[in-house]
């Protein structure tokens, strides 16, 4: 395994980028430090303390609330961002982005694009570790310049010197660590697991692995949601298909945008007429090579509007693409030929026999 | 003030029709040409078959435009991940055998009506498809969708019919027209035919004349596989000619 992990800061100030390079803390009164920036380091203050204990030690600071939905979404989006780069990819809300690069054909140029994409969405250079664990890939990228990488080819030797204060331990266990006179890692990678299981329980022996450089943990990959659609209610309900035509490709372009940050394809696709006065009305099929882009959507959705004699006026208009299936890094110009993307053909043929049948599309074989 | 109007409209556009529906002249690229190797190359006057543009090759019935179109798609199909027939009637993949075209990148839509065929060509085109050859005439209302789908991809069009409509031939940027002057026969048996291909319009580049062409049947026991279909070129400069906007 090799794993490059990329440190943005918590995700919490980056939804204030104008606050860059100021002191800022994020918590609720009388709550707990939800993330802090640099800037409030050398006054002491660390996420976990309390909001109050903050305050007095960074008067000056700007004191923001939590908005975990915010972060959430940005967490999200970084996670898409980073789909195709990887096979797994996780994204942690305190700011740490793991790609695991084993068995991706050009790692450099993946770590490469990771660097750029954090840096649009964060608006800050990341710094960057790679090693063989997510662990140590961690501790690495925390001692990166901004926009550098530190890269690490024996984990238990770079993780030797470093504090044991590193080790993912309430702070009663790492008082414990402290008290045992284990104050780096490479004290902690010296003694056997079962003798600190006795001390720390199951924790203890975690943290010898941690501490040898084993790695016992995974990444949690991220995986793109499996359902999306779109949505537009109209003021005053629509009769004019030409403005249904108009409102729908809008639509397919937001889907198709959606799709692409998430690197999937719709393999089902619905829409909805919500009418002014009789029950809604849907059409929907199933298509055989996954839709993303706003030509295959608009090309498969613009021929049914063209067709549909809705019942009454219209008032809503509804895509959803109850089926997503993760499309990746896409073969484009697969074969030899300077011509389209092999897939958007398919579709296109796949389309004119969803219409006019089967018949329409014959393959040639001269066997 | 007029500016941010504009450039209102001209996002409108966009978002309405699609990015590249709006195009400044500045930003539009020269046509690009697909080298087919057949004599065709030398009449288009930019070395192949214009990519983005609809070609049309006209003229009366064995008049040898569809040998040649045929031996284009055979080309196509070795150089195209996609060449596709849009088919109003009448063709037979077996004529094809002649040129060696590669099966796997062949794919034939069969149009039972005009409409059909117009759709299909205008959908694959704008899907990106190589090479598109279209054999019978589409509506005009299909014309627009068509050319601006393979303007966006850079298909390859070529279109085969004995006299175009006005619609048709306003909407090609080449057009040659062929006619058979001799039939060859050689110990007493038909081995092909003389035909002259004359460029009738061109919007790619200065039109630039005519040549001679010679259609070689396959003949004797031997299979089709056997021969290939030659099309050479007869005259070796070619000739300026007054050219006629069809």
């Amino acid at each position: 395994m090799r794993v490059c992990c990329g440190l943005t800061g918590h995700l919490e100030l980056a939804r204030r980028p104008d606050l860059y390079g100021k002191p800022v803390i994020v918590g609720r009164w009388d709550e707990h430090v939800v993330a802090a920036s640099e800037e409030t380091l050398p006054f002491g203050v660390t996420p976990g303390m309390a909001m109050r204990q903050a305050e007095h030690l960074c008067p000056q600071a700007t004191f923001v609330l939590p908005d975990e939905e915010a972060t959430d979404r940005i967490r999200e989006l970084i996670s898409a961002s980073l789909y195709d780069l990887a096979p797994v990819v996780e994204v942690r809300g305190e700011g740490i982005a793991w790609l695991d690069t084993s068995g991706v054909a050009a790692p450099g140029a993946s770590i490469r694009d990771a660097r750029h994409r954090l840096l649009k969405a964060i608006g800050r250079e990341p710094r960057l570790g790679l090693s063989p664990g997510p662990f140590s890939a961690r501790l690495a990228a925390a001692r990166a310049r901004p926009g550098h990488l530190l890269r690490v080819a024996d984990a238990r030797e770079f993780l030797a010197p470093l504090p044991s204060r590193e080790l993912p331990l309430d702070a009663e266990q790492l008082e414990r660590l402290d008290l045992l006179g284990l104050r780096t890692l490479g004290a902690v990678a010296a003694i056997g697991p079962r003798e600190l299981e006795s001390q720390l329980g199951r924790d203890g022996r975690h943290a010898v692995q941690l501490a040898r450089g084993l790695e016992p943990d995974q990444l949690d990959a991220w995986r793109p949601p499996l359902f999306t659609s779109a949505h537009r209610q109209f003021e005053e309900p629509v009769e004019d298909r030409e403005a249904l035509l108009f409102v729908a490709r809008g639509l397919c372009s937001d889907l198709a945008d959606e799709l692409g940050l998430r690197g999937a394809g719709a393999k089902h696709v619905r829409v909805r007429l919500e009418l002014e006065s009789a029950a809604r009305e849907t059409r929907e099929s199933v298509v055989r090579h996954p839709l993303s882009s706003t030509v295959e959507l608009f090309g498969l959705i613009g021929g049914w509007i063209k067709e549909w004699q809705p019942s009454a006026s219209i008032t809503e208009l509804w895509i959803e693409l109850p089926v997503l299936e993760g499309a990746g890094r896409r073969q484009l110009r697969l074969w030899a030929g300077g011509d389209g993307t092999s897939q958007e053909v398919e579709a296109a043929m796949e389309r004119l026999q969803e219409r006019f049948g089967d018949g329409v599309i014959a393959r040639v074989s001269f066997a | 003030m007029q500016e941010v109007a504009l450039e209102t409209a001209i996002n409108s556009i966009r978002v309405r029709f699609g990015s590249q529906a709006l195009t400044r002249a500045a930003e539009m690229p020269p046509p690009q040409p697909w080298s087919s190797g057949t004599p065709v190359d030398q009449l288009t006057g930019i070395g192949g078959l214009p990519r983005g543009r609809l070609s049309l090759f006209t003229g009366s019935g064995t008049s040898g435009k569809l040998t040649v179109a045929l031996s284009l798609l055979a080309q196509a199909t070795h150089e195209f991940a996609h060449a596709m027939v849009i088919d109003g009637g009448g063709f037979d993949p077996w004529m094809l055998i002649p040129f060696s075209p590669e099966p796997g990148a062949l794919t034939v839509v069969r149009a039972p009506a005009p409409e059909v065929a117009g759709e299909a060509a205008a959908t694959l085109a704008r899907a990106g498809a190589g090479f598109i050859l279209m054999l019978g005439g589409v509506p005009e209302h299909w014309l627009g969708p068509l050319e601006s789908g393979a303007n966006r991809s850079g298909t390859v069009l070529v279109g085969v019919v004995d006299a175009p409509n006005r619609a048709l031939a306003h909407a090609s940027s080449f057009s040659l027209g062929f006619s058979r002057h001799d039939w060859i026969w050689e110990r007493g048996q038909l081995v092909g035919l003389r035909v002259t291909a004359r460029c009738v319009k061109n919007r790619v580049a200065p039109p630039l004349g005519e040549t001679e062409l010679e259609i070689r049947y396959p003949l004797g026991t031997q299979t089709l596989t056997d021969h290939r279909v030659q099309v050479t070129e007869v005259i070796d400069g070619l000739e300026p000619c007054a050219s006629a906007v069809v």
